[in-house]
């Protein structure tokens, strides 16, 4: 009796979040996967198995052009991101030495998260528009003359907006990477007569690798994948690949074209994060 | 009475309200505005039907909440150009017109779009109409623009506007001289299709929806645009923002929005109630008043707008009505329109 509840509780506890991955990410990825064999025929699109919806997304040059612009975008988001994430995770875990003060800061960068996204990507319209924030100041101290229009609804806002809203996974990892070094490694590096700056470049560094690269493969996944940033803060040349998948389920009605995108997406994204894997754990393991 | 029993009488209490609720509640998916409380609810209290409104920001919503399931919604008012698509993909059943009140006093030249019929049977009940105005602010302009080139004025530079829909490629059409948008060959789409890239520089933002375009007039982002004629001009007035609308010399797209019934509903009767109501001096008026747009009744329009309000929404100017391109159904044509414009987008 004991046994039979004992497996019961074992069966319950695997099975149902083998249930919830299965009913929930296995099924309508195969669903996905399915439609992207389908072919479109006005009014929708009939089942069929053939590769023309992926023949089409790089003959034609419109979604070859829309998947670089994606890649670059999410590129300096990342980048952006890593620049500004470092330096502050370096100093609140190595240089503040008030513990008040590093929890403070600390969530000083995690607190936006609670904010909703809609509403943090909102704000950057009333910051960078023409009678924005930031012209009414840069007349103010009298830099510009004129209100200029460069701030919003180009692809700069877009890389600025993502990079708001997605810096803390790119601290957090960082921070964690780097409380885990232990201190007497630099101090051992530098008692062999090697300086800060060495130190920093063949001692922290490659050791928190592994946090970078977390945080890039954080950063770039949800910034690749954005679909609001493009709608709020983009301008006619902001298109990036979840836009185009939302108009072919959309507006186009052809659910196959954009089942295919949305695949060769999933394809993107999931080589990033078992490339990052992979560098991971050779960072676990200390071959650098 | 135990808990048990008290609870699970508690809830047959509950199911069978519900069901018996069930048939006099009509659930719409529409614009909004169309199913306005300040009317809506003369209408529930009249007719003891209650009315649930989800709404659509586009007509491109219409077919993928419908196909994702049937049985929530009982009726739909999707656009001329989206009608057919409704009728070809099974979604909508059709009209019985006789009881329809005011059917015969719809305008003839509604009653003979094809979008809204098949084999002789009518699957739309026209409901309010209007024009593609282009629309610019008052102060930005000394001589008042006339036409559609004046979208592509290298002097207005970030500051032009255009509707994020299929649409662009008719008014592009039009400024290359081909008046035949509905039925434009490939050579015609490329040729908008260039002149639309031409002009994308000087767009700061192609505007998605209603409450957009508002936002970009307020914030002083753009002066100059195309729009849903009465509706963003009413909003930018209310706001303060003086902004003009005007047809330009080559001509402006008409469109109709149509109640349509979609197919199989339970609901039919309370559907059939709320339809009346709608061509009716109520919903007529009540649409009219919300969202500026000109109405497909033109007896009921008399009886309850002010000869200012009837004049201004064009109500009795056959000419004006004749001189829109009215939406058109583009069948099998729609995917090259549709894949020009994303190529724009794209670029």
């Amino acid at each position: 009796m004991t046994l039979i509840r004992r497996n019961l509780a074992g069966a319950l506890i695997l099975g149902i979040p083998f249930l919830w991955i299965a009913l929930f990410m296995l099924l309508p990825y195969g669903i996905i996967v399915t439609y992207s064999f389908w072919i479109k025929t006005y009014p929708t699109f009939k089942p069929a198995f053939q590769f023309g919806n992926y023949l089409t997304l790089f003959t034609d040059p419109q979604y070859l052009q829309v998947m670089l612009r994606t890649l670059k975008i999410a590129l300096l988001v990342s980048l952006c991101s890593f620049l500004l994430a470092y330096p502050f995770a370096f100093y609140l875990v190595f240089r503040c030495k008030s513990a008040a003060l590093r929890t403070w800061l600390y969530m000083a960068v995690i607190a936006p998260l609670w904010v909703s996204y809609l509403l943090r990507a909102y704000v950057w319209k009333t910051i960078l528009g023409t009678e924005g924030i930031l012209n009414s100041f840069l007349m103010s101290v009298g830099i510009i003359d004129q209100p200029s229009d460069i701030f919003l609804y180009n692809q700069f806002a877009m890389v600025v907006t993502l990079t708001y809203i997605f810096i803390p996974f790119m601290v957090m990892p960082i921070y964690t990477a780097l409380e885990k070094i232990p201190l007497n490694l630099t101090e051992a590096s530098a008692d062999l007569g090697m300086g800060p700056w060495r130190s920093f470049w063949h001692v922290t560094l490659p050791l928190s690798l592994p946090g970078v690269a977390a945080g890039f493969t954080l950063t770039f996944c949800l910034s690749f994948g954005d679909f609001v940033a493009p709608f709020l803060v983009g301008g006619p040349d902001g298109n990036l690949m979840a836009n185009v998948i939302a108009t072919q389920f959309g507006a186009a009605l052809n659910w196959p074209l954009g089942s295919a995108l949305a695949i060769v997406m999933l394809v993107v994204v999931l080589s990033i994060v078992s490339m990052s894997d992979r560098l991971e754990r050779k960072g676990a393991a200390g071959g650098f | 009475m135990t808990p048990t029993k008290l609870i699970t009488a508690g809830v047959l209490l509950a199911l069978s309200t519900s069901t018996a609720l069930a048939g006099n509640t009509i659930n719409v998916l529409t614009w909004e505005g169309y199913s306005d409380p300040s009317f809506i609810s003369t209408f529930e209290e009249q007719s003891g039907c209650k009315v649930n409104a989800t709404y659509v920001g586009s007509n491109d919503d219409f077919a993928p909440k419908l196909m994702a399931g049937g049985g929530v919604y009982d009726l739909i008012t999707p656009s001329i150009d989206t009608t057919k698509l409704m009728i070809d993909l099974d979604f909508v059943e059709p009209l019985d017109t006789a009881k329809i009140d005011n059917w015969d006093k719809i305008y003839p030249k509604f009653l003979g779009l094809d979008g809204i019929q098949k084999d002789g049977a009518y699957y739309g009940m026209p409901y309010v109409w209007g024009a593609i105005a282009f629309m610019y602010l008052d102060s930005a302009f000394s001589t008042p623009p006339t036409s559609i080139a004046d979208l592509w004025n290298p002097d207005l530079k970030g500051k032009i506007s255009l509707w994020d829909d299929k649409s662009s490629i008719y008014v592009a059409a039009r400024k290359n001289g081909d008046m035949n948008i509905y039925d434009l060959s490939d050579e015609q789409i490329a040729k908008a299709q260039a002149a639309l890239l031409e002009q994308k520089p000087l767009v700061r933002k192609y505007w998605a929806t209603a409450g957009e375009l508002v936002d970009l007039y307020k914030a002083g982002e753009v002066v100059i645009s195309n729009t849903w004629a009465g509706y963003q001009s009413g909003l930018l007035a209310a706001e303060g923002v003086k902004v003009t609308e005007f047809i330009p010399t080559e001509g402006a797209e008409g469109w109709m929005d149509s109640w349509m019934v979609v197919k199989g509903t339970p609901n039919k009767e309370c559907a059939y109630k709320f339809l009346n109501m709608q061509l009716s001096e109520l919903g007529q008026c009540g649409v009219a008043n919300i969202n500026g747009y000109s109405v497909t009744n033109p007896a009921a329009a008399k009886a309850c707008m002010s000869p200012e309000q009837y004049a201004a929404l064009h109500q009795e100017d056959p000419a004006y009505l004749d001189s829109l391109m009215v939406w058109q159904p583009l069948g099998d044509r729609f995917e090259a329109y549709t894949n020009a414009w994303n190529a724009v987008k794209a670029q």
